[in-house]
């Protein structure tokens, strides 16, 4: 199947096709958006912001069990695969988050909880036509409308939506709404291009990434990691918002007699991360953790797997509560060389 | 039955049977452990310096060394200090009691390619768990290396682990078996001093040996200092580094030392490659 | 704010012997942001601010310093941490002094005078924020806000925190040196947000907490920038025992929030960092300032106020009121 249009005026016959399904779609909590299970016969919209909370929540939930068991039995039991699930109104970049931490989950030894998730998920993007203030995708090798870790990728024309397939599971989405979609054509290929087009030129902010992996280790006593710390106040706000974290703790949780041992999402930017029993810790201060984070994603996954992990959303910068600034740090780190 | 495309999932494991290897706050606990499976147990098979993460159902999961050698026979050896949530639960159980046990993780220590060499180990405290499984791989095929040498300290004769071990070593020509604490102590009939200085004073030919070290930091550092100074080159030094970890295979993703992972790139390094990671010793 | 003669007066304290570094406020990396500046050097001073747009609680940072332990034989470094403060923030130092979180020889507080801040959340979604640091002046009712070489006027009400509009303290209640006059306390609003939240029945109000702690990330952040929650082990990561659990949802969620607003009553100064750092938005003040409100109506106790002053839940009158005692 080659690209579509769907017109707006079908968008509620083509959310009805969806509707046996299980979907995820960005949903207004307050004034910001998350990824939701849209409320029962209620119609939404991809007239969404940024959502809040990255889409790698529907792959990698902030808590998850990895088996349950009963208090004094040693029967445990994984949970079973879940349903399929449809991620609609995923920005590229986070898609192609997805996509880098994949490699990590994949590295050696296969985590069977993402890739299942991940096999079960069909991620359908829309393109980031306004991007934000300090949206910076393509200093990271993406774009409003990069198609990396997209099965089908959805571009908003005004008054319809051009359809590209890009996987098998995105041209079967697109088979069943077949009936509400119409040719693209040259046209539509032209007003898509054009669209993207104007979208890259909105981005603002923009960091070098050449040889950062390379000089990063060489900075290793550098003053500005200390001055970069200062004001950090040591929560996980930048981590848990970041697409490309995937940083976990594993901890028993028992109710009654019921118990399971479950993951759930954990930061560099905590104390208690390195923190060792015997009271010793390898990163004492914010200093080694702020240095560990900006290492982590700028050298040593690049290291293990060639690509930087950061896809340039700008969610750490916009929602640090003191400033600190990545984009900044990425400066100072290049001048410091 | 365990499912072992999940590597989450864990093995079940019975406490055959446990003893204190040093008393007080901090107390070590040794366990001899079996797996419950009989495939399970039968297809296990670690290498000195492995790493198995340990847990009780309801209270969590360590990561600790396997401290005994596979030459020992079918079964596993942990040996605890008293500290955590984890370790503190794991001290109250009993021969028959049930853990999880999943691994082994990590590299291990080249027992192969150092056959032929002499073997010094440097150990200090709890430091000297790792250590073993070399020190009885090395017993076992005394006839594949040119010998032993163990310096092994600790505060106080009471906090040495294995204590009831050493008494053998001393009647075999190649092994050798050096303790010290660190204060005088009446009945002692040992070296009083701290490890490093006890290495120096020993002063081991570089020549054709192995030296691997581990036990707190600061001790460390000094060892590597004083094997320094006597002529070891960096590719000799062995050391085994712990850090939080919670998976143990890759993915949770704390316990890297710089841009190495000690779960999947580690626990066993040379020092030619840790001496390059600042975060290696920090 | 006369900028020069702050900078003047940062660079003279920091020029001090016995002053460490002081932290004040400098514009941040763009938009209406701003950042903890850090100075140690006099000619650093030249970079802080002091604006509407300064909502940050420093005071947070002086118990937030991570500390070495220091290498054998060095003595350790007693001197004086200088620290801008606002009304709120002062009282956050008042109230450390107090319960003896800090010392007072350990400080040296420059008081500015605050006609209140703006809520810089409301304030980028009526006037787009651009990449280009902005400025921003108190102007009477009015915010003067000057941006990529425009001028605009905004109706003070319009964007000021909603912790300012119930402000009954503006001016600095400690300082060692105070910049500028003081200001005339405004006439406090009520706090219709709290009437809200009391005015709904139990059920609605059940459910709307339900909502917003549901939300929670649990990114800890709101614990993290107050300057009240300081406790070296704090009771939420503990493992051994674990009060609460790690897992995310509503009723772990509600425990955490609920263990630090109790945590909080009569030391809460209103400062509102808490909501203001929250990524998730939650009306974290709503529960605070009631509380607040509650000890304040019930034991006529405000902290932050009285430096001779006893913690409240440390203190005890044969006449506070007890009816809730089953």
């Amino acid at each position: 199947m080659s690209a579509m249009l769907l017109n707006k005026q079908k968008w509620t016959e083509f959310t009805g096709i969806l509707s046996g399904k299980k979907v995820l779609a960005p949903v207004a909590c307050g004034d910001r958006f998350r990824y939701a299970v849209p409320a029962e016969g209620k119609a939404f919209s991809l007239d969404f912001d940024r959502p809040l909370v990255p889409p790698k929540s529907a792959v990698f939930p902030q808590t998850e069990t990895l088996y349950r068991f009963q208090l004094g039995k040693t029967e445990l039991a994984a949970p079973q695969p879940g349903e399929e699930l449809i991620l609609l109104g995923v920005r590229p970049c986070d898609a192609r988050a997805i996509k880098l931490v994949e490699k990590l989950f994949r590295w050696d030894v296969d985590d069977p909880y993402y890739l299942r998730r991940r096999e079960l998920t069909t991620v359908v993007g829309l393109a980031c036509l306004e991007p934000g203030l300090n949206c910076f995708c393509p200093s990271l090798g993406g774009g409003p409308a990069s198609t990396e870790g997209l099965d089908l990728l959805m571009v908003d024309l005004g008054d319809s939506y051009y359809l590209e397939p890009l996987t098998d599971k995105g041209r079967s989405l697109m088979d069943l709404a077949s009936g509400l979609l119409e040719e693209a054509g040259e046209e539509g290929l032209q007003k898509k291009e054009e669209a993207v087009r104007r979208a890259e030129e909105k981005i603002r902010r923009t960091v070098d990434t050449d040889g950062v992996p390379e000089i990063l280790p060489d900075l290793w006593e550098h003053p500005l990691w200390q001055k970069t710390a200062a004001g950090c106040l040591g929560c996980g706000t930048c981590t848990y918002l970041c697409p490309t974290c995937h940083c976990f703790d594993i901890q028993d949780e028992i109710e009654g007699f019921e118990a399971r041992r479950c993951r759930m999402w954990d930061s560099c930017m905590f104390e208690e991360y390195t923190l060792h029993t015997s009271g010793h810790n390898p990163r004492p201060t914010r200093r080694e953790r702020t240095r560990n984070r900006i290492n982590h994603k700028y050298s040593y996954f690049v290291r293990k797997f060639n690509v930087i992990a950061c896809v340039g959303c700008g969610r750490c910068v916009n929602y640090c509560p003191v400033n600190i600034d990545l984009i900044e740090t990425l400066r100072e780190v290049k001048e410091a060389q | 039955m365990t499912d072992h495309s999940n590597p989450y999932l864990p093995y079940i494991a019975t406490v055959d049977d446990t003893w204190l290897e040093t008393v007080g706050d901090r107390c070590v606990r040794s366990f001899k452990v079996t797996l419950d499976d009989n495939s399970a147990r039968e297809s296990w098979s670690h290498q000195p310096g492995q790493c198995a993460m340990v847990g009780l159902l309801g209270v969590g999961e360590s990561m600790f060394c396997i401290s005994c050698s596979p030459t020992e026979g079918k079964f596993l050896r942990f040996s605890v200090m008293r500290a955590g949530k984890v370790t503190q639960a794991l001290h109250q159980l009993e021969a028959g009691d049930k853990l999880t046990v999943r691994g082994p993780y990590g590299n291990s220590f080249p027992m192969e390619e150092w056959k032929g060499k002499k073997i010094l180990t440097i150990g200090g405290g709890i430091g000297q768990a790792p250590l073993r499984p070399i020190v009885e791989y090395v017993k076992a095929n005394i006839s594949d290396y040119a010998g032993l040498t163990m310096i092994y300290g600790a505060r106080t004769s009471n906090d040495l682990c294995f204590k009831g071990e050493f008494e053998e070593m001393s009647r075999c020509d190649d092994l050798s078996c050096h303790l010290t604490i660190d204060v005088e102590e009446e009945g002692w009939q040992h070296n009083v001093g701290f490890v490093p200085q006890r290495l120096l004073d020993l002063n081991p030919s570089p020549e054709n040996t192995i030296a691997i070290t581990c036990g707190p930091p600061i001790m460390i550092r000094f060892v590597l200092e004083n094997l320094k100074k006597l002529g070891f080159a960096d590719e000799q030094i062995y050391t085994t580094l712990e850090n939080r970890m919670k998976c143990g295979f890759g993915k949770c993703g704390r316990c890297n030392a710089g841009h190495l992972y000690v779960c999947k790139d580690g626990p066993v390094f040379t020092y030619a490659v840790l001496k390059n990671v600042p975060e290696a010793f920090a | 704010m006369d900028l020069d003669k702050l900078r003047k007066t940062a660079a003279e304290v920091v020029s001090r012997d016995d002053v460490k570094y002081l932290i004040g406020w400098r514009p941040g990396s763009y938009g209406y942001r701003v950042a903890p500046g850090f100075v140690e050097e006099a000619s650093a001073a030249e970079t802080l601010i002091f604006s509407p747009l300064c909502t940050i609680n420093l005071a947070t940072y002086l118990t937030l310093t991570e500390k070495l332990p220091l290498p054998r034989g060095s003595a350790p470094d007693q001197r004086k941490v200088a620290l801008m403060v606002k009304g709120c923030d002062s009282r956050a130092v008042l109230q450390l002094l107090v319960e003896k979180g800090i010392r007072r020889d350990q400080v040296l507080l420059i008081g500015c005078p605050c006609p209140g801040v703006v809520d810089t959340a409301l304030l980028s979604l009526k006037y787009p924020e651009t990449e280009s640091p902005a400025d921003l002046k108190w102007n009477g009712d009015h915010f003067l806000l000057r941006q990529d070489g425009q001028e605009t006027a905004i109706p003070r009400l319009s964007v000021l925190a909603e912790k300012c509009r119930l402000c009954r303290y503006p001016n600095p209640v400690i300082s060692d040196i105070t910049l500028g006059e003081p200001v005339e306390a405004q006439l406090t609003a009520e706090d219709s947000a709290v009437a809200e939240v009391e005015a709904m029945e139990l059920g609605a109000r059940a459910a709307y907490w339900e909502e917003w702690f549901s939300r929670c990330l649990r990114c800890y952040a709101c614990r993290n920038s107050c300057p009240l929650c300081y406790c070296r082990d704090c009771v939420l990561d503990r493992l051994n025992p674990t009060w609460v659990n790690r897992a995310v949802n509503f009723s772990e969620n509600t425990a955490f929030h609920v263990a630090r607003a109790f945590h909080l009553v009569g030391r809460c100064i209103e400062c509102g960092e808490c909501e203001r750092v929250c990524p998730a938005n939650i009306p974290l003040g709503r529960l605070n300032r009631k509380l607040a409100r509650e000890v304040r109506e019930q034991y006529g106790h405000e902290p932050g106020i009285d430096p001779d002053g006893k913690p409240f839940q440390a203190g005890f009158k044969p006449d506070d009121p007890e009816e809730f005692i089953l």
